[in-house]
């Protein structure tokens, strides 16, 4: 929003970019839960997700009331699916016991065509999956891109929270730098391993998640050793945030993040830095939290393909070198403050929260009903 | 002759995407690491690889004729994992070292040693003893036919096949540049990693 814009006016404004994101996250919201639950948990997440528009366009800032909405989301994501898993009394929906997981589909993707091709062989093509969730997948990045790791990922929101809740970190990750690409490493060796073996090799070894039981070996040793990398990969997500401030499950265990990295280009949305703004002062660097930021001492920093765009480095850019952006190029600007979301900014948070908003409706609303349950009986 | 080449090349045929699985692990993460913009460059390590393997199917028909024409119907069974334990060190060895960097005292660059350019005949040996499920089956065949040069056509029959499926492996190395050998490297080591706690989990 521009400064010089009177409070109310942007009031106002802030009211009508509310109302736009509402409108969508209800209606979806609703058409999701609808069948299961009351329309009123559906209505309370639109709202939730109004509120963190309002306050994003009222402020101006992207990244703080973006990090609260994820992080809420993340959440209620853990309360309704895996506290769900460990206790009855929250009463599970149908997305309980069919658990769908984009981290999982990026590296088991050739053992999952594979699969499908040999659907289409059995003449079981009218179960053929790509359809579907590949065209799902496709209006998702076309719409979010990378921007679906700071938006509506559900691990990325623990491990985003995490890292903004410390002041002041106590490790570095400068030594981590030569380990950057290892999400993409990750990638390219499970989509291998699990296409040899024919199963979801991520979800058997490195899944974070897995401590409720599921997949686990029988076998004593294998099953010390699953343990063991599942705990390296909480403890990234859990204990590696809190100690250095930065989302070090997604900078380095990820493999989504690799994948998303490179189909991300689709989408149309960029960060893009003013070389002419730019003091070279690093703060961009420091801000990052998923290390993205390439900067050498005098030079212009380089943002890398594991941008995704959570705006962190824009609000913290004390020259306001960094915007978004479409391919690079601005929209032409409108005066005034309704005017103002007439910009790429505000196309962008609005494309990313609606469509989060409804992802997360798969589980929001119903984590809502599981604690009104447990606390009203 | 023909029809034991044809017997082999139809085992080779339909079951080379077990082939491919077993392999692709191994020769996918080597030619990031390794290869360059240069598509003959790696279609020369391609080869090697391929030659590689060719050897050890070779070697192995020779085996097991022998074994069969002696009336020993098996393999030792410590022989898949060490395979795989071999494959695996090979694996981590070549990554580590690649890993360490340019300026490190690096037994395998090639200026010191000439050897390092027949790495990926080594690495395409060590696959080729990988008793996958297909190769197998083509074992067991041979034990029964016990017969030497009988096992030499049907192997080549099953490696010329099985061929087929690892050489589309050669179709993104064009546009292979300093930071998929990077990416590469890493894919390197946790696949070589892989493959040898697969081979030692059999001895511990």
């Amino acid at each position: 929003m521009e400064p010089a814009v009177s409070r109310g006016k942007k009031a106002a404004a802030a009211g009508l970019f509310f109302a736009l994101v509402f409108i969508p996250a209800f209606i979806f919201s609703g058409l999701i839960v609808g069948r299961e639950i009351s329309r009123l948990y559906a209505m309370v997440w639109a709202i939730f997700s109004g509120a963190a528009a309002f306050a994003i366009a009222y402020t101006g800032k992207v990244s703080f009331y973006r990090r609260l909405f994820f992080s809420v989301s993340a959440l209620a994501f853990l309360v309704h699916f895996k506290l769900g898993l460990l206790d009855k009394v929250l009463a599970p929906t149908c997305f309980v016991s069919t658990p769908y997981c984009h981290i999982a589909m990026a590296p088991y993707f050739l053992g999952y065509l594979y699969q499908q091709y040999l659907a289409l062989m059995s003449s079981g093509w009218r179960l053929w999956g790509p359809l579907t969730l590949g065209a799902a997948w496709l209006f998702v990045t076309l719409a979010l891109g990378r921007g679906w790791c700071s938006w509506a990922c559900f691990y990325g929101g623990i491990d985003d929270g995490l890292s903004g809740a410390v002041r002041r970190p106590l490790v570095g990750t400068g030594r981590l730098r030569f380990l950057r690409d290892l999400p993409a490493a990750l990638l390219i060796f499970f989509l291998l391993v699990s296409l040899a073996n024919m199963a979801p090799e991520y979800c058997l070894w490195l899944c974070p998640f897995k401590f409720t039981g599921a997949f686990l070996s029988r076998g004593g040793g294998e099953r010390a050793a699953q343990y063991g990398l599942m705990g390296l990969s909480l403890a990234a997500l859990v204990a590696g945030p809190l100690l250095t401030g930065k989302r070090t499950f997604c900078s380095y265990l990820c493999p989504f993040a690799a994948w998303q990295a490179l189909w991300g280009r689709l989408n149309p949305f960029r960060l893009t830095g003013d070389a002419a703004k730019c003091s070279a002062c690093g703060t961009c660097e420091r801000a990052c939290p998923m290390n993205a930021v390439s900067f050498a001492p005098g030079a212009r920093p380089e943002i890398l393909a594991y941008c995704n765009l959570c705006g962190q480095c824009l609000d913290a850019c004390p020259s306001a070198a960094l915007r978004y952006t479409v391919f690079g190029l601005e929209l032409p600007s409108f005066g005034g403050a309704a005017g103002a979301l007439v910009s790429v900014k505000y196309f962008y948070v609005f494309s990313a929260l609606t469509l989060s908003s409804a992802f997360s409706s798969l589980w929001a609303p119903a984590a809502l009903r599981d604690m009104v349950k447990l606390i009203f009986g | 002759m023909p029809a034991l080449f044809s017997e082999g090349f139809l085992l080779g045929l339909s079951t080379g995407f077990y082939c491919l699985a077993a392999c692709l692990p191994l020769l996918a993460p080597y030619l990031l690491a390794e290869g360059k913009m240069a598509w003959d460059f790696n279609f020369g390590i391609f080869l090697q690889f391929t030659g590689g393997r060719f050897a050890a199917y070779l070697i192995f028909a020779v085996l097991a004729s022998v074994l069969g024409e002696a009336g020993r119907y098996a393999l030792p069974a410590w022989a898949l994992p060490a395979a795989m334990a071999a494959c695996g060190f090979l694996m981590v060895f070549l990554a580590v070292f690649r890993l360490a960097g340019r300026d490190s005292p690096c037994l395998l660059k090639s200026d010191l040693n000439p050897w390092f350019h027949r790495i990926p005949l080594l690495l395409g040996f060590v696959t080729g003893i990988n008793v996958c499920p297909p190769f197998a089956a083509g074992l067991i065949r041979l034990l029964q036919l016990a017969d030497v040069p009988k096992g030499l056509v049907y192997f080549i029959g099953f490696f010329s096949a099985t061929t087929l499926f690892t050489a589309p492996v050669m179709l993104g190395t064009p546009w292979l540049g300093r930071r998929a050998s990077e990416i590469g490297r890493l894919t390197l080591l946790l696949a070589g990693l892989w493959y040898l706690a697969l081979g030692l989990k059999f001895f511990f």
